[in-house]
């Protein structure tokens, strides 16, 4: 995409808008427009044509309020008119010159006029323009009209009722599974059809609550607001009483005597409430709830003290507990202080995602920034001690404040935890087995955007857990083991790594049959001498349970290589123990963040590139009797004992080395998905935690490099992706 | 020139009740040539097996929406031109604006009269028409 095709682009939209017959921009064409504008907006973005992207992006937003009927059509027309013939000239002096010399500035102005927002809206804000409630109640009087139709009131008490009995079941579910959209959409529907009947019905009552409560489930729907237990019972309350009042309109149009009016004023209050995202106020537990809880009273003794409180004179319950030697006072404070405590728990607030993130990648930038700034000759030239005081101060600062940022991402495991546990529950359900499920530190915290990612690979390990792992009941009765085996959930930091452990109490691994089968497969050779930790990770292995199915085998298999692969994408490792007839366990260790990575910093002619430290398996000089080339075939090293293909970076990127005899240079022994090879460079630099800097959509696909990162010096380094170079290798 | 009170009507909407309402609204208006599906899927399905000249969707139905549907029609040859009236319960702005791009006719905000569903209905006809 470049200037000539945005002119195209907009020229386009400009003949769409001119060929309309009519000063009128109806619907059909109003979407095409809004299509095109898209488009013209993206790219405009993608260009830096900053003027472009403004006047798009006024301009859907003039067409989003003709549609809407909240812009007059003829004004609409008017300055959408203006609008193409200034975006056309804006994007001629991009086309011709790079950039807009002229000013969209008044145009915008009378835009905002025109759309009754602020000009330029800050990006994110515009849902928040109030227009909108402008256009959703329809102007009154005009539309309503009564329709009192008696069959049809009776089809939609009929149909009413059933749809609100469809949201008591559905409600159960979503109770279980909180974050299941589909629960809460069947929710959501009845209560929507609901009230699109009743304001036709002119049932007022019945149209606002159900309104209300659509609303609520909206917000839910988009996750601007938590299910809690508590929302739920609102839900429940509501559509209680909206069974209710369907049930007086049936009363009254069966001439049976109404009953009383219901009163929805309280039940309002609280959805608003709710909807405001204002936790429902918490009703701060009693001070006798507490004290009961502690031991410190029975509810028998409660009772009596609150009675006695109530004669005269009154006193505080604290008090006559006090008094009648019931507590003592040190009881009561604490229980005073626990309950203070629960008033002001709420000390967290929501923030977008989206804005953290924002606020971590600049994060990211300044700490690059301080560094440039911090290796600058000009600055070391100065040589002010001051200033370069001054400056190792930025740098703590700095580097304390991504650390900070770092961690406003972390969310605990609980909920990937959870998930897992009802997986089991489903798991086990269907295989006949009977497991409990226990959870060890939940509340280890991780990024969040590792979270969807390491949920694949542990939800493998899981149903091998429980499809292989795992007896029969009757088996582990006969084994001498409770009927009901465990799995067991555990996570922990180690070393800036999260570490997630999956064992169950099962069979444990077989490790005669694996090595018979590895050596059948031709993975080992009879010969091998393998240490239990080395059969049991033969498991991992491509190929091992590929040529048959592995029921054979007393549990696991089927795609753990897979499984590793995935944990090894995302710079993890995996491990397994196992005791036979007792379990196994599945040790697998993440980092916590996939926004820096551990890197060894090496040179090759004038480059520096990063090797990730996780795929680094050791680094040699080798002898020159190391080294063995036969014609025709590649080079190879012997690295003790195995014989490992060389690759040549400087031969796959295109650079002249210092070196180019592997005896005078260093040799990186890289592991990839299947295979280790030699990685040839001039030299090593050092190892450092560099943050990931994305190469943006163009560079994406570039073989063998996985990103980029600005080093300490300020200079840029490519970060190269192991896999990726064997196969520019093996390509050669 | 008036409208063809003969065109065929495709109601889409999960709730029966609300079908029957639109029903009489267009019986208001001399429309009587009308067929009804309880969702998008099944309006799908009636589309492809009879010949149907305007349809008025409801937004939110189970097992396919009337956006999905609007944008089955629109992908579908025989279909792509057919009218499209979207019911919407408020002029939801992301509602519309979807739909609008998706390539929908017009849109009618519950609750309506008979007289400003004749209107859209004839100003559909009439541009497409012209």
């Amino acid at each position: 995409m470049d200037h000539a095709e945005l002119r195209r682009e907009i020229d386009d939209l400009a003949s769409s808008f001119l060929f309309l017959e009519k000063k009128e921009i109806d619907i059909p064409t109003a979407g095409q427009l809004l299509n095109q504008l898209e488009g013209i907006t993206a790219h405009a973005e993608s260009l830096g044509a900053v003027e472009a992207r403004r006047l798009a992006g006024g301009l859907t937003r003039l067409l989003e309020k003709v549609v809407l009927e909240a812009v007059d059509a003829a004004t609409g027309f008017g300055l959408f008119e203006q609008g193409i013939v200034l975006l056309q000239s804006v994007a001629d002096g991009y086309c011709n010159a790079g950039r807009y010399d002229g000013s969209i500035d008044g145009f915008m102005a009378a835009l905002a006029a025109c759309l009754g927002v602020p000009p330029e809206p800050a990006p994110g804000c515009e849902a928040a323009s109030p227009p909108e409630d402008a256009t959703a109640t329809p102007p009154a009087g005009d539309r309503k009209e009564p329709v009192r139709d008696e069959s049809l009131l009776r089809d939609f008490i009929t149909e009413g009722l059933e749809y609100i009995s469809e949201i008591e079941l559905n409600i159960l579910n979503l109770e279980q599974e909180p974050d299941n959209k589909d629960y809460i959409n069947a929710i959501f529907r009845p209560f929507h059809s609901v009230k699109g009947v009743a304001s036709f019905l002119n049932l007022d009552a019945i149209r606002t609550l159900a309104h209300d409560l659509e609303t609520l489930l909206d917000k839910a729907r988009n996750e601007a607001l938590a299910v809690t237990p508590e929302l739920i019972d609102l839900i429940l309350d509501g559509s209680d009483t909206l069974k209710a009042m369907i049930g007086r309109l049936r009363d009254e149009l069966e001439g049976r005597e109404a009953t009383e009016v219901i009163d929805t004023s309280d039940l309002v209050r609280r959805i608003k409430l709710a909807e405001q995202g204002a936790e429902q106020p918490k009703q701060p537990k009693k001070l006798g709830a507490i004290l009961v809880e502690e031991g410190v009273i029975n509810e028998e003794e409660l009772q009596k003290a609150l009675e006695r409180s109530q004669l005269p004179p009154p006193r505080k319950l604290g008090q006559t507990l006090i008094t009648e030697g019931m507590a003592s006072p040190k009881d009561v404070s604490r229980a005073l202080r626990k309950q203070a405590q629960q008033v002001t728990d709420s000390n967290t607030i929501r923030v977008d995602i989206k804005k953290l993130d924002d606020l971590i990648d600049m994060v990211g930038e300044l700490v690059i920034t301080q560094s440039m700034i911090r290796q600058s000759e000009t600055l070391q030239a100065l040589g002010d001690r001051k200033l370069l005081r001054d400056i190792s101060q930025l740098a703590s600062i700095t580097s304390e404040l991504q650390r900070s940022s770092t961690v406003l991402r972390m969310v605990p495991i609980k909920q990937t935890f959870q998930r897992m546990a009802r997986l089991v529950r489903d798991l086990s359900k269907n295989s006949g087995k009977l497991v409990n499920v226990v959870t060890v530190g939940e509340d280890t915290e991780i990024d969040r955007n590792m979270v969807e990612e390491i949920y694949n690979p542990l939800v493998h390990m899981i149903r091998n857990a429980v499809d292989h792992g795992m007896e029969m009941p009757e088996e582990r009765i006969q084994a001498g083991k409770p009927e009901r085996g465990t799995i067991k959930l555990k996570a922990f930091h180690r070393g800036g790594n999260i570490v997630i452990e999956i064992s169950d109490d099962g069979r444990g691994l077989n490790r005669e049959k694996i090595r018979q089968k590895a050596i059948k497969n031709g993975l080992i050779s009879p010969s091998d001498n393998l240490t239990d930790q080395e059969i049991n990770r033969l498991i991992l292995l491509p190929g091992f349970s590929t040529a048959e199915k592995v029921t054979d085998i007393s549990g696991r298999g089927v795609g753990m290589d897979v499984v590793k692969q995935a944990v090894e994408k995302l710079r993890g490792k995996m491990d397994i123990q196992s005791v036979e007839g007792k379990g196994t366990t599945f040790v697998t260790g993440f980092p916590l963040t996939m926004a820096i990575i551990d890197g060894m910093i090496v040179k090759v002619g004038n480059e520096r590139y990063i090797l990730p430290t996780v795929a680094i398996r050791q680094l040699i000089r080798p002898d020159r009797a190391a080294y063995n080339c036969i014609v025709g075939e590649a080079e190879t090293i012997n690295v003790m004992g195995r014989l490992l293909p060389l690759v040549r970076l400087h031969r796959l990127f295109d650079i002249e080395p210092a070196h180019a005899n592997p005896w005078e240079a260093t040799l990186v022994v890289m592991e990839g998905e299947k295979r280790s090879k030699c990685l040839l460079v001039d030299e090593i630099l050092g190892k450092e935690e560099v943050v990931i800097k994305n190469l943006g959509e163009s560079l994406k696909r570039i073989k063998g490099v996985s990103g980029g990162a600005i080093l300490g010096d300020g200079n840029v380094g490519l970060i190269l992706d192991p896999e990726g170079l064997f196969e520019m290798a093996e390509a050669n | 020139m008036s409208v063809n009170k003969n065109l065929k009507i495709l109601i889409v909407d999960d709730f029966a009740t609300m079908r029957k309402v639109i029903r009489n609204l267009l019986k208001q208006g001399g429309f009587e040539n009308v067929v009804e599906a309880e969702d998008g899927a099944a309006a799908l399905k009636m589309l492809k097996s009879q010949q149907v000249d305007f349809i008025i969707s409801d937004w939110n139905m189970p097992n396919m929406s009337g956006l999905d549907l609007l944008k089955a029609v629109r992908a579908d040859d025989e279909l792509k031109a057919l009218p499209f009236l979207m019911v919407t319960a408020e002029a939801l702005k992301d509602n519309v604006v979807a739909a609008v791009k998706a390539g929908v006719s017009n849109y009618i905000v519950k609750p309506f009269t008979a007289e400003v569903l004749n209107e859209k209905i004839e100003k559909i006809v009439k541009s497409l028409a012209a």
